[in-house]
């Protein structure tokens, strides 16, 4: 009885053993995809924070900010992101004299940066907090 | 529902699905006597890793895939382990927990603490210290001397100097301008790294001394300005080994044993060449766990457990410890790159090659592709001290694949 669930369970180990590899080369894959060098070698940009196999629609790992961004599910936005729970147009981060704003667009489920609910437009600090929907970025401004 | 739990989308399942069948596979080993204390051991163990993959996804924005892969290594080391010798595998089980928590507790407090770059002459300091202490007290364990004996426990020194001398290094070449007073900064850190592997070598401790010698170098190829001395390195390391060849017996045993161990099958080639015909049993799906004969390898629970899997698991299983490792080594060195604090860069490249050229070490040793040297596989083998020093490594692997300046700006402001 033994000798015979050993002989079984050697194959199924080995199976399960590969599945497992298979699965991290996967995740290391989709997120090898998401870097752009471009991105990273600028002082200003979003980093995405969830884990991105967890989101069930396309995000990018970073996010450049040239120049006026704008975040939403339209395609008319510079940043799209087609969560359910991101308005239209849900919020713009605008670059002033070296410093970086961010203005909701009145959006339905509203923005929040490190927690609290913005109203107006903010100032943002390098390692803030940027949620919306179902993502959460973290801005970086490296001077 | 079970299409989710065997799903290559959660590989936290996949391991839980593991234990699950090597714990059925125990059970239908030992039908008549129930043994309870070791269900619940299992059972604890699959809450313990599963819980833990979950809560770094909480608490680290880093990396979470090494964590993952050093599990399944975790699980396959405890299986092999508990079907050659159970009561070793129920205390690999507590070391495993133990090694986890110190995880946890080493992730936190490299976190908290922000001046391990000015540390240098302390991590130089406590580790020579240390290989004094174990000169003096030391116990000879397995031909080599680099045990400390406290009552029933033991622990081997050499495994926390191998993280302090990484941070050693890296605290180096990040204040070289410091150090750099006429330009000659690079000889007195060789000088210093030769003194450390002497003092392994006098402990007979060749494995030892050779992965420091090989992490060392791999950082001077990547980091020293002055590229002469990396070729004096390599020559000074080359007569080493020659003139130790003639000068030292326990050296010379294995380079003998290395070339043709057929020819002392009796006793000096005895333990290499019952490895491989180990290896050569196994073929490719192995001879089903408790069904080989892995336990004729003396040492076969710490150093041989290489061939143990590969008996009893097949090649298949052998390759694949083996892919595990080069994708943990390959995470590490994404890390290194992806960091911008040169010292914690350093020090996760230095921790990565170290995984990388222990396994090198020891499974090239046992397959007889290199001459044989003690050192133990990280998170597989059986052993306090050699679990407790990978996870610390692997703690402070983790805090260095999150960005660290960030937080360090928040907290001025």
């Amino acid at each position: 009885m033994f000798n015979i669930l050993s002989v079984v369970f050697k194959y199924v180990f080995i199976l399960i053993i590969y599945l497992f590899m298979l699965s991290i080369i996967r995740l290391i894959y989709l997120d090898i995809k998401g870097i752009s060098l471009n991105t990273l070698s600028k002082n200003n940009y979003l980093k995405l924070i969830n884990q991105k196999e967890t989101l069930p629609f396309k995000v990018k790992e970073a996010y450049s900010l040239d120049k006026d961004t704008t975040i939403g599910r339209g395609n008319q936005n510079n940043i799209i992101i087609k969560d359910p729970y991101i308005s239209k147009k849900h919020l713009k981060i605008v670059k002033d004299e070296g410093d970086y704003y961010l203005e909701d667009l009145e959006s339905a489920n509203g923005t929040f940066v490190n927690g609290d609910k913005i109203m107006d437009v903010v100032k943002l600090r390098n390692g803030d907090r940027i949620r919306l929907g179902q993502v959460e970025f973290l801005f970086v401004n490296r001077k | 529902m079970f299409k989710k739990l065997i799903s290559y989308r959660v590989p936290r399942n996949l391991l839980v699905l593991i234990d699950i069948i090597a714990l059925l596979l125990l059970f239908a080993h030992s039908t008549d006597e129930l043994d309870k204390f070791t269900l619940i051991t299992g059972i604890v163990l699959i809450f313990i890793i599963y819980v833990s993959n979950f809560i770094l996804l909480k608490i680290s924005s880093g990396d979470h895939y090494i964590f993952l892969i050093v599990t399944m290594l975790l699980k396959l080391g405890i299986i092999m382990i508990y079907r050659l010798n159970p009561k070793l595998g129920a205390r690999q089980v507590v070391w495993v927990s133990g090694g986890i928590l110190i995880f946890f507790i080493s992730y936190i407090i490299v976190k908290k603490f922000k001046k391990w770059d000015r540390l240098t002459l302390f991590y130089g300091l406590g580790s020579v210290a240390l290989f004094l202490i174990t000169l003096v007290f030391g116990k000879t364990i397995g031909g080599a001397r680099n045990w400390i004996k406290f009552g029933s426990f033991g622990f081997q020194p050499s495994e926390i100097i191998k993280i302090a001398f990484i941070f050693f290094i890296a605290s180096f070449y990040t204040n070289e301008k410091k150090f750099d007073k006429n330009g000659k900064s690079g000889y007195r850190l060789l000088i210093a790294v030769y003194v450390f592997i002497g003092f392994l070598f006098l402990q007979k401790d060749l494995g030892g001394a050779l992965l420091f010698y090989l992490i060392f170098l791999v950082i001077q190829y990547v980091y020293e300005k002055d590229r002469k001395l990396i070729l004096y390195n390599i020559l000074l390391a080359s007569i080493g080994a020659i003139v130790s060849y003639f000068l030292f017996d326990h050296v010379k045993i294995r380079v003998e044993t290395w070339i043709d161990p057929w020819r002392y099958v009796d006793n000096k080639g005895y333990q290499i060449t019952q490895s491989l015909f180990a290896i050569a049993n196994g073929g490719f799906f192995g001879t089903g766990i408790g069904l080989g004969h892995p336990d004729f390898i003396p040492e076969v629970h710490t150093d041989f457990i290489f061939p143990a899997i590969c008996e009893e698991m097949g090649i298949f299983t052998g390759i694949a410890i083996m892919m595990l490792f080069l994708i943990l080594v390959y995470r590490g060195f994404k890390i290194a790159f992806s960091q911008s604090d040169k010292f914690f860069r350093i020090v996760a490249f230095g921790i990565s090659v170290m995984f990388g050229f222990q396994t090198f070490i020891i499974f090239g040793g046992v397959i007889k592709m290199i001459p044989l040297t003690g050192i133990t596989v990280p998170f597989i083998s059986y052993g306090g001290s050699s679990m407790i020093s990978s996870f610390i490594a692997l703690g402070i692997l983790q805090v260095a694949s999150e960005e660290l300046h960030v937080e360090e700006v928040e907290e001025h402001e």
